[in-house]
Order: C-alpha cells, then sequence, then structure tokens
C-alpha cells in the first residue's frame, strides 16, 4: 500500500525536491519497482478513459437514437427493462425498510392525515391570497385567461411529452402549458394513470419543440433515504425552487409508488419534477400531507415508466423515452446554473373547465 | 434558423466542443449514408452498416472532445476511413472475405490508425469495466470520483460518510488494490 501512496503523490507532484529526485533515481534503478509504477499508471489511465469512453457512448448512442428512429424499438425496450429492474430494485429496498420498520412498531399507529392535492384551486386560493402573491407578480403582465386551475409539469423529452399530475388535469376542457420562455401553448392529455396520479401531455403544436434539448435524464439507480433532492414548479405566475431531503421511500398511507420528501410543496406544485443533486429525474410531485407542513409526496419515475410499459400504446413506449440523454447533463454544475438549464423544461399548467 | 446542410465541418466540430447535441445529430444524419452504402456493397446487412457507423462516431467525437487533437481531413473521410477500417476488421474476424469496393475517394491513414487504437483500447476497456463490476461499491464510485472526476478527498470523505480525508484514503487504496488484484487475475 506504501508504494501506492508514493505514485500517487509523485504523479500528482506533492512529493518534495527531494523526495521526487528519490522517486525517479529508484525508478532508473530497480525493476521492480518501475514495472509496479508502469502498471499503476496503465491502470489509472484506462480507468479515466473508461469512464470518459462510457460518456461520449451514451452522447453517441443517444444521438443514434434521435436520428435513426428505424432502431430505436429495441433501445426503448431496454431502457424500460432497465426502469423494471430499478423498479424491483426500489420494492426490495421499501420491502426491507417496512420489515425494519415493522419491528419497531412504527407502522403499526394508524395514519389517517389526509393527502392534499397540490392544484392551485385559483377560485378559492386567488380569492385569499390575492392581496399578497398578486401584490409580488402584478409587474408581470398576464397575456392569457385566469385558469380554473393551475399546477406544474416538466418535459420528459424532446419529443414534446410532458409530465403532470392526473388530479390536476382531469376533467379539464381545455389544457395550456407556459413559461417565461413559452406562450401559453395548448396541450392535450395522451396517457392517464390515476392509480399513481399521472397525465402525460403533448403539445398540440410540434414546431415549439423543433428547439428543444432537455438536459436532464431519468435516473436508472434507485435513489436511497437521506439524498438531497429538489424541485422547480408554479405555486405562482413564477417559477419557485424548493430543496430537502429524501426522507422516506414510501409515501402517504405506506403507498410504496411515493417518495416522502422533505421539501415544503405549496398548491400548484403538482406535477414539478423532483430531481436528485445531479439533476437527474426520480420523481413527479404529487401533494403534501395536510397536517405536516414541511412534508411532501413524489411519485416515483420507475413506476411511472412501468405504468406505460404496461398500458401505453407503442407509439408512447417508443417515443417516452427518446430524445432524452439518459445521463443527466447538468451533473457537475453549480445549482443555479442547473435550474437555469432546467427552467424551459419546467412549465406552469393551465387547466380551463367550462362549467 | 439555417438549413443543418449548411454548417461546415469546422462550424460543427466547433459546436461539438461546445456540447451541442445538435451538432452532433447533424454529423451523425449527414455521413451515415456513405458509410452504410459501403457496408452494404461490400456484403454488410443494413444493421451491421448502422453499428459500425455508431463506431465511427464514438471514435471522432471522443477525438473532437480531445483538446490536442485536430481533424486533418474531411468529417466524411474521417467516418469513412474508421468505418471502413472497422468492417474490414470485422469481416476478418468472421472469417468472410471478398474484394472491397470503395465509395468513397479520399481515404486519412491517421483515421485508420486512430480506428486500431480504438480497437485496442476496447478490449482492454471491457476487462476494465468488468473488473470494476467485481469490484463493486462503493469502491468502484470510489476511484471514480477521485481519479475520473478529480473530486477532491475530503468531498469524498463527505459523500461516502467517512470520518475524514485520511480515513477516505486509505479507503481508496485499498479499493485500489483490489481493482489490482482483479486485473492481474483477469490476465492484464
Amino acid at each position: 500500500m506504501k508504494d501506492e501512496k508514493l505514485f500517487d503523490a509523485y504523479l500528482e507532484s506533492t512529493l518534495a525536491a527531494e523526495e521526487r529526485t528519490a522517486f525517479e533515481e529508484r525508478l532508473e534503478q530497480d525493476e521492480a519497482f518501475r514495472l509496479a509504477f508502469e502498471q499503476h499508471c496503465d491502470l489509472l489511465s484506462d480507468l479515466v478513459l473508461l469512464q470518459k469512453r462510457l460518456v461520449i457512448k451514451e452522447q453517441v448512442k443517444a444521438s443514434r437514437m434521435r436520428v435513426m428512429p428505424a432502431k430505436t424499438e429495441a433501445r426503448t425496450v431496454f431502457y424500460l427493462r432497465t426502469a423494471s429492474v430499478a423498479a424491483a430494485t426500489a420494492f426490495v429496498a421499501v420491502m426491507s425498510t417496512i420489515l425494519i420498520l415493522s419491528k419497531g412498531g412504527y407502522l403499526l399507529t394508524s395514519r389517517s392525515n389526509q393527502i392534499t392535492e397540490l392544484n392551485r384551486k385559483v377560485g378559492e386560493l386567488r380569492a385569499s391570497n390575492e392581496g399578497i402573491v398578486e401584490g409580488i407578480t402584478r409587474s408581470k403582465k398576464r397575456t392569457y385567461a385566469p385558469a380554473n386551475l393551475e399546477a406544474s409539469a416538466f418535459a420528459l423529452n424532446n419529443q414534446g411529452y410532458i409530465l403532470t399530475s392526473y388530479h390536476a388535469v382531469k376533467s379539464a376542457d381545455s389544457i395550456y402549458v407556459r413559461n417565461s420562455l413559452l406562450e401559453p401553448t395548448a396541450a392535450e392529455v395522451v396517457y392517464t394513470d390515476a392509480t399513481i396520479d399521472l397525465a402525460i401531455l403533448k403539445l398540440k403544436n410540434d414546431s415549439v419543440i423543433t428547439t428543444w434539448r432537455v438536459p436532464y435524464g431519468v435516473r436508472s439507480t434507485a435513489p436511497e433515504i437521506g439524498e438531497k433532492v429538489f424541485t422547480l414548479g408554479y405555486p405562482r405566475n413564477d417559477m419557485v425552487y424548493g430543496e430537502g431531503s429524501l426522507s422516506s421511500l414510501s409515501g402517504y398511507g405506506n403507498d410504496t409508488a411515493m417518495y416522502q420528501i422533505s421539501i415544503p410543496v405549496n398548491p400548484g406544485n403538482s406535477g414539478g419534477p423532483l430531481l436528485d443533486e445531479y439533476g437527474q429525474v426520480i420523481g413527479v410531485i404529487r401533494g403534501k400531507e395536510s397536517s405536516a407542513e414541511g412534508t411532501g409526496f413524489a411519485v416515483k419515475m420507475v413506476n411511472i415508466l412501468s405504468s406505460v410499459e404496461k398500458n401505453g400504446n407503442d407509439t408512447l413506449k417508443l417515443d417516452l423515452l427518446k430524445g432524452s440523454p439518459k445521463k443527466s447533463q447538468i451533473r457537475q454544475i453549480r445549482r443555479p446554473d442547473q435550474i437555469k438549464k432546467i427552467n424551459p423544461y419546467v412549465f406552469n399548467v393551465l387547466v380551463y373547465k367550462k362549467d | 434558423m439555417r438549413k443543418s446542410a449548411s454548417y461546415t465541418d469546422e462550424e460543427l466540430i466547433e459546436a461539438m466542443r461546445r456540447g451541442d447535441s445538435w451538432a452532433l445529430d447533424t454529423v451523425y444524419k449527414r455521413h451515415f449514408g456513405l458509410v452504410q452504402k459501403f457496408i452494404v456493397n461490400n456484403s454488410g446487412t443494413r444493421e451491421e452498416a448502422q453499428d459500425i457507423y455508431q463506431e465511427a462516431v464514438i471514435v471522432l467525437y471522443e477525438k473532437v472532445n480531445d483538446a490536442g487533437f485536430t481533424l486533418e481531413c474531411a468529417i466524411a473521410t474521417f467516418l469513412y476511413s474508421v468505418s471502413r477500417r472497422l468492417w474490414l476488421k470485422h469481416l476478418r474476424d468472421e472469417g468472410r472475405k471478398g474484394l472491397i469496393r470503395e465509395e468513397h475517394d479520399a481515404m486519412s491513414e491517421d483515421a485508420g490508425a486512430i480506428a486500431e487504437q480504438y480497437v485496442e483500447e476496447e478490449s482492454r476497456l471491457q476487462k476494465m469495466e468488468e473488473g470494476m463490476r467485481l469490484l463493486g461499491e462503493p469502491c468502484a464510485t470510489l476511484l471514480n470520483d477521485y481519479y475520473a472526476k478529480s473530486m477532491s478527498m475530503e468531498a469524498i470523505a463527505e459523500k461516502f460518510g467517512y470520518t475524514n480525508a485520511d480515513n477516505a484514503k486509505n479507503q481508496k487504496y485499498k479499493c485500489l488494490q483490489r481493482l489490482k488484484k482483479i486485473m492481474i487475475g483477469a490476465g492484464t
């Protein structure tokens, strides 16, 4: 082990001048030492090359999927299969947590808390909050009619598919999405799964998405309790950032399709993305516990993917993971820069109803 | 917006260096026809052409991202030469042979040599990937964080929950020794 420390110190130029000279002399005189050093260097350079090349390969494969649609079928199936493996891993993780918790008796307490669904019921909320919320955002000119209900949503890929909460868009007559860069644009519901509160929207106008380059990907490994997570959403007209930790691998009522998070979510946050610290999507904000402030719930991305895999039509299955990077492209940058890159792909959903 | 066909090689390489995935897509689309024609006319299928071409784009994209590299020929010539070398090797490995019908008049010796080097590296890296898999977690991530991502020992200690940087460092050396043992066992 001592030699390896010496090798690293030499390579990182942290040796003192005389130690350095001694090291170089030993390289010349001690054949075994020289071989071990060369082996060390070869191993490390391969290690680095491998990591670099894996990233390059991912990017090129993603490009192939975008430009050669004929070959995407097998790949999409592969991704969805990876997702189910991740789902299975998450399931095992959840089950073992439950076993441990049950021994402690924590799950024996009955929980009657109701989950609060977090759409902005504009009628009610505006009336009470108008003074505060509208006062803050008045300077921004609204160019669209007030909606009956508002929520958040985010793009999953460059194909114009947008994830949001089912409870927000059910019984809608028309749905629009907007953000600071996008004027309200009509969207239609292409898939719903009420059991996991999922709705997938698609923009009606394809020209909007030609410039889309979604910078985040869906995380393929199971997240762990204690990880830092964050969300972006539209509890009011401007985007709002919230951060916290992953508190539990199950959600309200021990629902294993959800995570519990320590992010204070507000009405309107529903449908926003839940991202890990590397900017990979792990869930969709669902709601909060009405009796516990500062606690939120998010539907797991793995459950969303397996729902689509099971019940979605073929076009949706093929399109869903096409054109989004498998690895997040915003892993290594500061949070404010991550947000800047994500910002164009998080939306305020405007839901209009006739009655 | 300009038509994608109007971008020059230099502009595309510049944009690929910046990480613009649109430039990569444009390059990917632009030269597939040429390589497909070569492979299909030399006893390959469209699927084989797609796979070989993907490797060639990986070789190009890796080189473009390498700061010390300058492309000495047209992108078309580079991709053609790399694909050609990879395809000939594939035919040789499978014991298939025949006359080679060229589809592009320019060829780059450099690109051919780069392709050879890539194939050689790939066989080593496959063993390394398997070695890292056998090494398992947290060792694999720890070594990657330190050596490939150049994370500081302090940051690693915090990420993995070691009490201090020295403990993380000791752990790292243990991981490295285990990896070396695995790789020697794998015959490298």
